[in-house]
């Protein structure tokens, strides 16, 4: 070890530059002119979307003919499935709550729209309560940070599929980010699940082994990127969960997905992968969802 | 602690372990600029979400977690092979009366990933005790075991490797 604490002499040689002074100064100044803010979790959307999403979301809210006329508008009427729901936020010092929850409409299956609009106000209520509870401990601790955000993106649409993923980030000094998705076939307006797609339990397998293969492909082709993978002295992925997060594309294709920190450093964020069809071909009950 | 208090007292923190810092980011992309690019976009992100600071206790960890996080963004970023100015180059390559192995380590570490790197230099070259550097990746103690330990596995293999070659 003693090596180690040799070659630390190099790093501490490392050259400072005069600017290193002025840069640090100046950018405080910077900090200091602009008002602190809460970062969000979400980046990934660009502001312009988000801010054009918001107003298309608040019409549709707020006037029913609206929403009536824009679900005759051929691309808009799609959307206008998901679109409308309710918003929670609280903004109260360094405590926020900004909880968007998707609402299905639409679906004949009323049963089937129903119990996910009901599981939706669930999980958002979840995270409501928790928060509440969390809040008041740590104000009877003398205050702190925390911050919840759920929202949720519309991964894929067509005639036959429905995806849409819920995402929850919970903001205790770093961010923790979760996401949830759920697959409608809106022809016969049925719930998809990962199982359901498959003749048996085979898949966790298949699937598995095809993602730790792509993870070590992606780690040999670019040092930036790292997984996580479980071997004899490491902890890591071993395997998908039967029910992990999945979606399926306009194309057809299955895409499976972990959330921040699950497989990899919190800076590689939500990962997804696509399977080839040809991988899980021999598992599949149908070629009717993935082709 | 009023807002305003907390904030001077990081600020002091950014002002007096400048150096530090700065030597942390370049031991990621090697090059003046983008260490200088890394420290302002740092201090602004830090200062701007300063409520995620919860205790001012962990104003290290959480300091070093901005930073860490925006080296490796910057790296993600720039993918590009970044080019060592030549006079810097010369500046750093070791002395002659320097035991060779020590230069094989030295390389050898700026070869690990990104996160290896950042256990090796937490650890070693700023003496960050294990749980401290657990609080900055935000993973569990034994986790930064269990990775130092094959990080540094690995950094003798490589270097065998090297002596063999």
């Amino acid at each position: 070890m003693s090596k180690l604490y040799e070659s630390k002499k190099q790093y501490d040689d490392i050259e400072i530059p005069e600017e290193l002074k002025q840069i640090v100064s100046r950018s405080i100044e910077t900090a200091k002119m602009e008002k602190p803010k809460n970062s969000s979790t979400f980046k990934k959307w660009g502001a312009g979307v988000v801010a054009a999403a918001a107003i298309f979301v608040a019409s549709v809210n707020m006037s029913p003919t609206l929403a009536q006329a824009l679900s005759t508008v051929p691309v808009l009427g799609q959307i206008v499935h998901v679109v409308t729901f309710q918003e929670i936020t609280i903004e109260e010092d360094t405590y926020n709550v900004d909880l968007k929850i998707p609402n299905v409409t639409g679906l004949t299956n009323k049963e089937l729209e129903n119990s996910l609009n009901e599981k939706y106000i669930a999980e958002n209520k979840a995270l409501y309560e928790g928060f509440q509870k969390e809040m008041e401990a740590l104000k009877e601790v003398g205050g702190g940070h925390l911050g919840v955000v759920s929202t949720y993106e519309i991964v894929t649409d067509t005639d036959e599929i429905l995806s849409i993923s819920r995402y929850e980030a919970n903001i205790v000094g770093s961010s923790s980010t979760t996401m949830r998705t759920d697959t409608i076939d809106k022809k016969n307006e049925v719930l998809i699940t990962l199982p359901s797609l498959f003749k048996d339990k085979g898949y966790i397998e298949t699937i598995s082994t095809y993602i730790k293969d792509e993870m070590r492909k992606e780690m040999a082709a670019d040092e930036m990127n790292m997984y996580w993978i479980a071997s004899e002295e490491e902890i890591g992925f071993e395997s998908i969960r039967p029910d992990q997060t999945f979606s399926i594309t306009a194309d057809h294709k299955l895409t499976i997905s972990f959330d921040k920190y699950e497989v990899a450093p919190g800076s590689m964020g939500v990962i997804t992968f696509e399977i080839p069809t040809d991988v899980i071909k021999e598992d599949l009950i149908s070629d009717y969802y993935i082709k | 602690m009023t807002k305003s208090e907390k904030f001077q007292l990081v600020e002091n923190y950014i002002i007096e372990n400048q150096h530090a810092h700065y030597r942390l980011a370049y031991s990621y992309v090697k090059n003046k600029e983008s260490s200088l690019d890394i420290i302002q976009d740092s201090i602004l992100k830090a200062l701007k979400s300063i409520d995620s600071l919860e205790h001012i206790q962990y104003l290290k960890t959480w300091f070093y977690r901005i930073l860490i996080n925006t080296s490796i963004d910057f790296m993600h970023k720039n993918k590009r092979m970044i080019v060592v100015e030549d006079e810097i180059l010369d500046f750093h390559l070791p002395a002659e009366e320097m035991e060779v192995p020590d230069i094989d380590l030295y390389e050898a570490i700026d070869h690990l990933s990104p996160s290896q790197k950042t256990l090796i230099i937490l650890r070693f070259f700023e003496d960050m005790k294990i749980e401290d550097i657990a609080k900055t990746l935000n993973v569990n103690q034994n986790t930064v075991k269990t990775r130092l330990y094959s990080t540094l596995r690995k950094l003798r293999s490589n270097m065998e490797k090297k002596v063999k070659a």
